[in-house]
Order: structure tokens, then sequence, then C-alpha cells
């Protein structure tokens, strides 16, 4: 990561640059516009088809050949997908929310904290254990997954916290840190210069006052990446329900969609698309509110090795 | 658009606190001092729905008397969520689960045998049809029982052979009845395709008389019909490359070639789901299948002119079996089988009840298995999921209520002596991975038979080589 | 050690000590006793017994063991690159100062924000051989003259033709392309992340270079590139580690078929390990599993010297 104190050289060239740039001919400019666009009418298409395929009666959704535009307009395919007993929709997004939102609060927290260790003091080791982190990320999840089954059996067995046949599998671990939120967070907090924490805390205010009131508020939008990552990473998780989860009660969107679509052979396609939309609706909502913050964090943050 | 995402917001938020601590699991774990008995099971819709009803009969009769209550789940993927229960040391009292896995449960220790609760409850060999009992059983010991069972047969489409009456006739064949051979049936299909040549050269098919892999759900056991054993009990051997199998494999390779390989499989693409009105018999885009007797219930949701064309309803309840079968747009008839002198080939498949090992109350679980196997119960589940009976004993009531008109063709099937059903060995799931590879190499023209069938022996005897050399292994080591 | 040294190492521990717990228990433990399952005969419902490298032997002369890892790398070859490629060349389209930019970054963001499972819903759906979009599209007489045009140069080259309709799915040739072209479809996270280090590149070294007559082409190869380079790294390791693992979207598009083409690694694992019970043997799959990746990305490191280019460097 730059020094902080580049960045206002930067802005300034940069409008400067701008400047000048608008009085002569850029043609690539023109170039990008068009390809952006074409690549955009692909990137959309589907979606489109989407929310097309999710309107038609399954009979017009099997029409050959297959029009854009659904005529009749069905709503009623989301009430139907709704009120589907074996779905339950509000139960499954309940269990989403419940592991979802556990999560989101367990990492950003737990990484945050291990990010700070990382960044901002200095002992012997750091650095070893720093690789060691990078290295996890490294770890396939099969390699994991098993061998994880019968930890929680045992901390089942040997505790007081039941694991297995409970949701707590897919949020526990995500309390104690993951080392992509933990990576990306401590790139941001080097960026913090230790003035600032000094000058603030001058005889020597413990570390827990200086990640609480300096790092934290400065952070925010590195924070709200890693936690959007996270929500959408615990949202879209397929293979860890998949293992875990056994109770129908306690399935998750993904889970209850696969499920939904390998009772009805896959095919009932007006049904299948408009559960899609319905799964798919609150993460474009969350992304539309948070779209400024994270674009930010992430350009802040970067992604540098 | 401040006030806007605002409003998102907001919404949002109450969305979600709704969601997080309104909606609560309808749990019913009622107790009131009976045990409770965890059954598991794969169903889902109407085949859960009719497994209720048995639950619930049985809570409000044995399960009251012996103070017992079943609290009934379905889901999906329940042989791995067993699987991982049971090595989590929390297994279900009773799961539901397949026929193939019998024998690779059993042979890993990881159920409970049921000989001795099984006669004591007066279940024996004379109760049940013989494919089932020995499905049930592997090395001498009994270690499940049927839940729905359903045989093979031939469904063909009256209507499809009506309209090509005349063509049928002039491949000197008659249109009103089904084929008796498998030849015949081949001639049968080729008369009823149906297809037409797009701009670019590629032949679309518009309709088919018969296709291997439509629905291709027991094309692994295809052998059966060609008089191939898949597999031999006495010598513990499965025989993948014997020659009548590859003569199978070379039938379904045949279609392939007719037809086309591409033109099948865009075909193909163009099917519905099977619960649907596009359902390709339903939508008569293929005239004849190798299906089970729960299609008459398939027909009656989505296309229900197909099991009433002739006769009005208010007819209906005083219809002679003939007629209820002449009410019918299609008919049933035994599979052909490849060998001249062999009839009434069919397979069986089955879901089964098993008790996982080291479960708490195995005694109670068994009460609720031998219910479910009760003649009453077994029939009434039976009629609900338009199944087989597993029973040799089956009512008059059964035939008269079933609302398959041709089930006494199925039944007769299964309890014939050319009913076969997964063969008991215990590392089948692979095997049957196998066989579905080879059924896919073959009719993409991937492979000739003998080559994918040669493939696929060569892998499985290995697996099998190491496999029971580990178990002996494990056995000596632990004495 | 001195005082202070020890107060900062109990300092810093504290801070790491979540991790370093989770680190233990939830990532250490399984590695360990995934490899010590993986010398062992373990069914998950039987105890393990050591039985040394006999897995691993095993899993040598396993002709599907070999047809899934190569399935895998054969897949990463074609979606690696291609993913890449076109990552960057988003990012770089969508850094410049275009009309709706803001508009364009959402669109093209938003797939990515789709859950696995609906996406490969929508793509099986879009790949429909009969009823698909994309066949439905290349069937319109524009698309099938340009098809026809491509034969011919096909043809010149010796090359098999592209008959349409084409089975994006059914055909055992078309299967992998199909998942790689779909995956293409879910770059927006690489692309921002591109996007945030072109943020990076000092605008003043790409306006010398204006100021000196490069052009445009070699203002991208000579300045940006080199410059983006750590970036372009952490996205290579970031896709390694990711498509060696690849598993759901084949899962439940295709189930491993037709005829095992898209029979991945990470699901012949699963199945050995939840279907035919063989826990040891899924074991040692993912031990080789992790080896690769590590030698992957060894590999990697290694050529980025030659590559990579670190700022103030």
């Amino acid at each position: 990561m730059t020094d902080p104190t580049a960045t206002d050289s930067r802005t300034t060239t940069t409008r400067r640059t701008t400047a000048r740039a608008r009085r002569r001919p850029h043609p690539e400019r023109w170039f990008a516009f068009v390809g952006l666009l074409f690549i955009s009418i692909g990137f959309i298409l589907p979606f489109v088809w989407m929310l097309s395929t999710s309107l038609k009666t399954l009979d017009k959704a099997m029409e050959l050949p297959p029009h854009l535009i659904p005529h009749p307009v069905v709503v009623r395919n989301y009430a139907t997908v709704l009120q589907r007993g074996e779905l339950n929709f509000p139960l499954l997004t309940h269990n989403t929310l419940v592991v979802s939102i556990l999560s989101v609060l367990g990492t950003t927290l737990s990484s945050a904290i291990a990010a700070y260790g990382f960044a901002k003091i200095r002992f012997k080791g750091r650095s070893a254990l720093f690789g060691i982190m990078l290295a996890t990320m490294m770890v396939p999840f099969p390699v994991l997954m098993v061998p994880l089954f019968s930890i929680f059996r045992w901390i089942g067995d040997h505790t007081p916290i039941q694991m297995l046949g409970t949701l707590r599998p897919l949020w526990i671990p995500a309390w104690f840190g993951s080392a992509f939120s933990i990576f990306l967070l401590r790139q941001f907090f080097l960026t913090i210069p230790d003035e600032l924490s000094e000058a603030a805390c001058l005889d020597g205010c413990s570390d827990w006052r200086i990640f609480w009131q300096i790092i934290v508020p400065l952070s925010r939008p590195a924070l709200a990446v890693v936690a959007l990552f996270t929500f959408l990473g615990a949202w879209n998780d397929f293979l860890g329900p998949l293992v875990y989860i056994q109770d129908r009660q306690q399935y998750t969107l993904s889970l209850g969609l696969e499920a939904f679509q390998s009772q009805h052979g896959g095919t009932e396609w007006n049904l299948l698309m408009a559960a899609s939309v319905l799964v798919l609706l609150p993460v474009i909502v969350l992304f539309f509110l948070a779209q400024r913050t994270f674009i930010e964090g992430i350009a802040t943050t970067g992604g540098k090795g | 658009m401040k006030y806007f995402r605002m409003f998102l917001l907001a919404l949002l938020g109450c969305v979600t606190a709704y969601l997080l601590f309104l909606v609560q699991p309808g749990e019913s774990s009622r107790k009131d001092g009976r045990v409770v008995i965890t059954y598991w099971e794969k169903w889902n819709g109407e085949d859960a729905a009719a497994m209720q009803q048995v639950v619930n009969d049985f809570n409000n009769t044995v399960g009251k008397q012996k103070g017992i209550y079943v609290r009934y789940l379905s889901m999906s993927n329940v042989d791995q969520k067993t699987l991982v229960a049971t090595a989590a040391g929390v297994p279900p009292d009773v799961a539901g689960l397949w026929n193939t896995q019998v024998a690779q449960f059993a042979e890993i220790n990881a159920l409970e045998p049921l000989d001795d609760l099984a006669k004591a409850h007066g279940i024996t060999a004379d109760y049940y049809k013989p494919v089932l009992w020995e499905g049930c059983r592997y090395k001498g010991h009994l270690w499940a029982l049927v839940s729905s069972c359903g045989s093979q047969a031939l469904y063909y489409n009256k209507l499809l052979f009506a309209r090509k009456a005349a063509a049928l006739r002039k491949a000197g064949l008659d249109p009103n009845r089904p084929p008796r051979t498998l030849d015949e049936l081949d001639r049968y299909a080729a008369v009823l395709d149906e297809y037409e040549t797009l701009p670019n050269g590629f032949r679309r098919l518009k309709q088919s008389g018969f296709l291997p892999m439509e629905p291709g759900w027991y094309l692994a056991y295809i052998g059966y019909w060609f008089g191939a054993p898949i597999y031999d009990p006495q010598t513990d051997r499965i025989l993948l490359t014997d020659p009548r199998m590859v003569k199978a494999f070379d039938w379904i390779r045949g279609y392939s070639l007719r037809l086309g390989k591409d033109s099948l499989s865009e075909f193909r693409s163009g099917f519905g789901t099977f619960n649907s009105t596009q359902n390709p018999f339903i939508a008569r885009t293929v005239a004849m299948e190798l299906q089970g007797p729960w299609m008459t219930s398939t027909f009656e949701k989505y296309r229900p002119a197909m099991n009433h064309g002739k006769y009005p309803r208010s007819l209906e309840r005083s219809l002679s079996p003939t007629q209820r079968q002449e009410n019918c747009e299609w008919g049933v008839a035994p599979f052909p089988s490849a060998v001249p002198g062999l009839n009434d080939v069919t397979f069986t498949n089955f879901d089964v009840l098993m008790i996982p090992r080291g479960v708490k109350h195995k005694k109670e679980a068994f009460e609720f298995i031998a219910f479910v196997n009760s003649q009453a119960e077994t029939e009434k589940l039976n009629i609900l999921n338009c199944q087989d009976s597993p029973l040799r004993q089956v009512s008059r009531h059964f035939f008269e209520v079933h609302p398959n008109p041709y089930i006494a063709v199925f039944e007769r099937l299964m309890a014939g002596p050319h009913a076969y059903g997964v063969p008991p060995c215990p590392i089948w799931p692979e095997v049957g991975a196998e066989l579905d590879n080879a059924t896919q190499r073959v009719s993409l023209l991937e492979a000739s038979p003998a080559q994918a069938l040669r493939d696929a022996q060569e892998r499985v005897d290995e697996k099998y080589r190491e496999y029971r050399e580990r178990q002996r292994a494990r056995r000596g080591s632990q004495g | 050690m001195t005082r202070k040294e020890a107060r900062q190492l109990v300092r810093g521990l504290t801070f790491l000590s979540p991790w370093i717990g989770g680190f233990l228990a939830f990532t250490l433990v399984p590695i360990v006793l995934a490899f010590y399952y993986s010398l062992c005969d373990y069914s998950l419902l039987q105890s393990p017994v050591l039985i040394g490298l006999s897995n691993y032997r095993a899993l040598m002369g396993d002709p599907i063991f070999w047809k899934s890892l190569i399935n895998t790398l054969i897949y990463a070859a074609i979606a690696l690159p291609a993913g890449m490629l076109v990552s960057l060349g988003l990012a770089i389209l969508l850094n410049q100062r275009t009309l709706g930019q803001p508009l364009f970054r959402t669109i093209l963001f938003i797939p990515s924000l789709v859950p696995t499972v609906a996406s490969a819903m929508l793509w099986l759906w879009l790949f429909n051989t009969k009823l698909g979009l994309i066949n439905t599209l290349l069937a319109t007489a524009p698309m099938q003259a340009l098809l026809g045009a491509l034969n011919t140069v096909l043809h010149a080259l010796h090359l098999p033709r592209i008959e349409t309709p084409i089975g994006w799915l059914t055909d055992p040739a078309w299967a992998l392309p199909s998942l790689a072209i779909m995956s293409l479809w879910g770059v927006g996270y690489t692309v921002v992340i591109y996007l945030a280090g072109l943020q990076d590149v000092p605008r003043s070294l790409i306006e010398a270079a204006e100021i000196d007559g490069a052009g445009a082409w070699q203002r991208l190869r000579h300045v940006t590139l080199p410059m983006l380079s750590p970036v372009i790294f952490f996205n290579l390791i970031m896709a390694i580690i990711g498509t060696l693992q690849a598993f759901a979207i084949p899962y439940i598009m295709t189930g491993g078929g037709p005829a095992r083409a898209t029979y991945f690694y990470t699901m012949y694992l699963y199945d050995n390990a939840f279907r035919y019970l063989k826990m040891g043997y899924a074991c040692s799959m993912a031990w080789i599993q992790f080896l690769l990746v590590v030698l992957l990305s060894a590999l990697a490191f290694w050529s980025s010297k030659r590559w990579v280019h670190y700022q103030g460097q």
C-alpha cells in the first residue's frame, strides 16, 4: 500500500490531467463506450431472460421458438413459490439470515482484531504467523470438510454446546477470523499512520482503546467491504449447508433452492426462475444500498499481495 | 433518491426483523410421556403426504397403545445425512433409504439386524414377494423392510399407435396391440418416429416411438431383459462384460446410430420435467416407455383425459376392469425381452426402512416399521403412492381401488420368477455409477459397447478387490 | 528476549488469539486429521484403521481419479486465462472516463452477486439445446451467416466445423468449455479488485508517457500493466485456488455428465466421502489437492520474480 500522504497529490494530478484531456479527442474512450455497451447487454441479458421466464406459464416457457416478452404475464408464479409448503420460503430466509448475520458480525469483529495485531503491533514471529495465515487461504475446503465433522461431533460430546443438528457449524468458525478478511483489513490498517494513534493517546493508552476509538472509526469502508463479502459468501454458500445441515427445518436458501430443483427434475423453469429471482432480490437491494461504500472501500484497500 | 434509499433501508430492516424473530420452525415434538421415534424420509410432496397419513395412523392407534410417537421428517440427500448423523452418533431411529444401500450399509455394520424382531411380528419369507425379501437381506440376515416398491413394464400410447395405424400395418405390425418381442418394439418405434430437416441439414426429431434414455432411470439394469445376470452371488462377481450385457448395450447404441446422437440430445433437451404437462409421454412426443405403476397418478395430475377417454365420469365407478383399461389412452404390457422364451422380465425398485446402528429405541422403531408392513397399511400407502404391494397376499380391494387399472400386470411381474432387483453387492453405488457412465458413453457413441463395459468391469473389479481386502484386514485386526 | 519484547509479544498474541484459536481448531487440527485419515481405511461408520500409503497407491491406479483431475486441469486451463484476460480487459475499459461509467460498473458487478445455485439454474436454462436463449440467438440469420464464415475459416485450418444447434451441456466436447464460458459471467469481483489497482497507477507516469508520444497500446503495455502486476499476481493466486475447487456449479448443472465430461476433482472427492463411504480415500484426494494448490502457487511465486514489479523497486 502506498503512503497515504501520496493520495492528495495524486488527486490533484488527476484533476489537472482531466482538464487537459477534455480538450483533445480520445478515440479509445469511444471504443471503450461501445465495447462496454455490448458487453453490458451480454451481461444483463441472462437476467432479462430469468425475469421473463419467471413470469411465463410453464407451457409458454417451454415454447419453441421462445419469446422474450411473456404473454400472458403470470405474477402468480411468485405467489406459488412463496406458498409451496415444501419450499417454505420464510423459514429458509430466516435460517439464511441467522447464518449470514452471525457470520458477518463474527468475521468482521474477529478479523479486525486480528488484523490490528498484524498491522499495529511489532512482535517476534509476526511475519511467520502472517505467512502461515496467508497459506491457510490455500487450503481447499474439502480437506477440512470431513475432519471438521469429527471436530464438531467432539465439541458436542465434550462441551454443552451441541453443534451437529444445528446451524452452528455454519457460523461459529466465522467468529475466529477469516484469512481473506484479516489480510484485507491489515492492508487497510497499515495505511493509517501510527502518529495518529500516538497523538490521540499521549499518555500510553491501551491497544484496546486505540483499536475501538481510532482504528475502527477510520476503517468503516474497509469493514463494510469485509462485511459485504462475508454476507455474500454466507448467503450463497452451498457446500457447507449441504454437508452440515440435516434437518429440513434448518435448510438455507441455497439448499432449499437446490432441493426444489432436484425434486422437480430441474425443469419447472418458470417457478425455478421465480424462486431464483426471490433469492437474488435481497442481495441486489443490499448491494444497491452499500454500493458507494463498497466501491470506495475496495478502492482504498486494494488487493495487493 | 435519498428518501428512496432510506425507504429501502427501513423496509429491509423490518423484513429482517420479521424473519429473524417471528418465523419459528414448525416443531411438533409432542411428547406426553411417549417414546419419540425420529423417522427420516426422502420423499416430498404427495408421497410425503401419503406417508404422513400412515404415520398419523400409527400415532393414533398402535403408537397410542404402546406409548410410541413417530416424528416424521422429509429431506433431500437423506442417505448422506443419515450416514453423517450416524457417524456423529445422532442417528434417526428409522431411516427411509434406497434398496441400493442395504448391502452397502450392512457390510460396514451401519445397521441393526432385524431378523428376531421381524420373526416376532410374523414377517417372514412367506409374507413377502421373493424379490423384495431377497433385496432386504444380505449375508443371511434381514436389514430392512419395504415401504414402497414398483416393478417396470412397457407403457404404450394407443392413440399414437392408432394415428400411425396404416404405416404400422404396412410394416406388418398390428396397431391394436403392444410389441411382444424386443425386435418388434424396435420396428414399432421406427414407424412411430417423426422428424424434420432444418435448413442447415440438422435432423430435428418431433416425435419418437421409443428412446432407451427416456426416462432411462433403469437403463443400467437393461441387461436383465437380455438374460444377463449382471452379478453372480455364488462367486460374488460383477459380470458386466457378459456377452448378453454387450448385446444389451449394443441395442442402446442402435438407437443413437439410427436417430443420430446430436438429434437425440437436442430432442431430449426439449422434454419437460417428469412432473409436468411437458413430460414427453404426456405431451405425446414419445410413444413407448419403460416405467412403473406410478405413471397413472402423473397422468391424472397433468392430463386427466389420458385416464378417462371413453366413458363419462358418472359411470366410472361401475366399470369392469377391462372397461377401466379401455378408458385409458395408454396401455401396459410386460417389457419384451430379447431372448425367445424368456418372458415377464421386470426390474423391481423399492424404498426401504432401516434402523441405523446404535439407536436408543430399536424395539419401538421396529413397531413402526412392522406397522407400515401390515397388509392394511402397506396397501393403503401404496395405493396412495400408486405403487405395488410388497406382500404375497394382495387383497381384492387393492386391485379394485388402485388408480392404475393395469396394476395386475405389475403385480404379476413382480411376483414372477423373472423379477430382479439390485444385486446384493456392498459397492453397488459405485458399480451403478460405472454402469450409468457406460450407458452414457455408449449412447453418445463415445465408446463401443464392448469397450465401455470392459472399462467399467476393470474399474469395479479393482475397486471390489481393494474393498474386500480391506474388510478382511479389518476383521482380522479386530479378531 | 528483553522485557519490552516479551511485552510486545503478549500484546500481539492477545490480539491474534481469536485467529490463532480458530486456526488451531478449524484449520490445523483438521489438516492433520485429514492426513491421518488419508493413511486409514475409514468409512465414517467404522473406526479408522491405519493402512499406510495404500490409499495414495490406489489413487495412482484409479482411472476416475485421473479423469477428474484432468477435467479440472483442462477447465482451469480454459477458465483461468480467459477469466484473467476478460476481467483485466473489462477493468481497463471501465477505467476510461466514458458515458454511463457508474452504470456499467454496476451492471458488470451484479452477476457476481447471484447465488451460485441461482446462476446454475439460469445457465442451465440459457444453455438448453432446444429452448435456450443462446441457441435461439445462434439460429437467427445473421448469426448463421457469421457461423458460416467462421466454419469456412475453421475448414481452411483443418479444424472441426461448429454444427448448430450446439449441445452446450449435452455434448461431451462442449460441456467443459461451456462451464468455462459461464464462469466469465462472474468476473465482477476480480474486475473490482483490478479497478482498485488501476486507481493506484500514478496519472503522472501515464501522462509522461503520453507526452513522450506513446500510443494507447504502448501506455498500457509499458506503464499500466507493469504497475498493475502485483494485483494481477494476487488475482492469479486467488483464481488458482478457486478454479481447482470448482464444485457447486457442475454438481448442480451436469452432475458430472455427459459421460463424466464434467466430473470434477472435488465431485469425485465428495462422492467417495459421502456416497461410497470411503472417507480415507477422500482425505488422500484432499491432501493431493492441497499439495497441488501449493505447488501451483509456488510456481506462480517463482515466476512472479520475472514479471511482478512492486512500486518503489
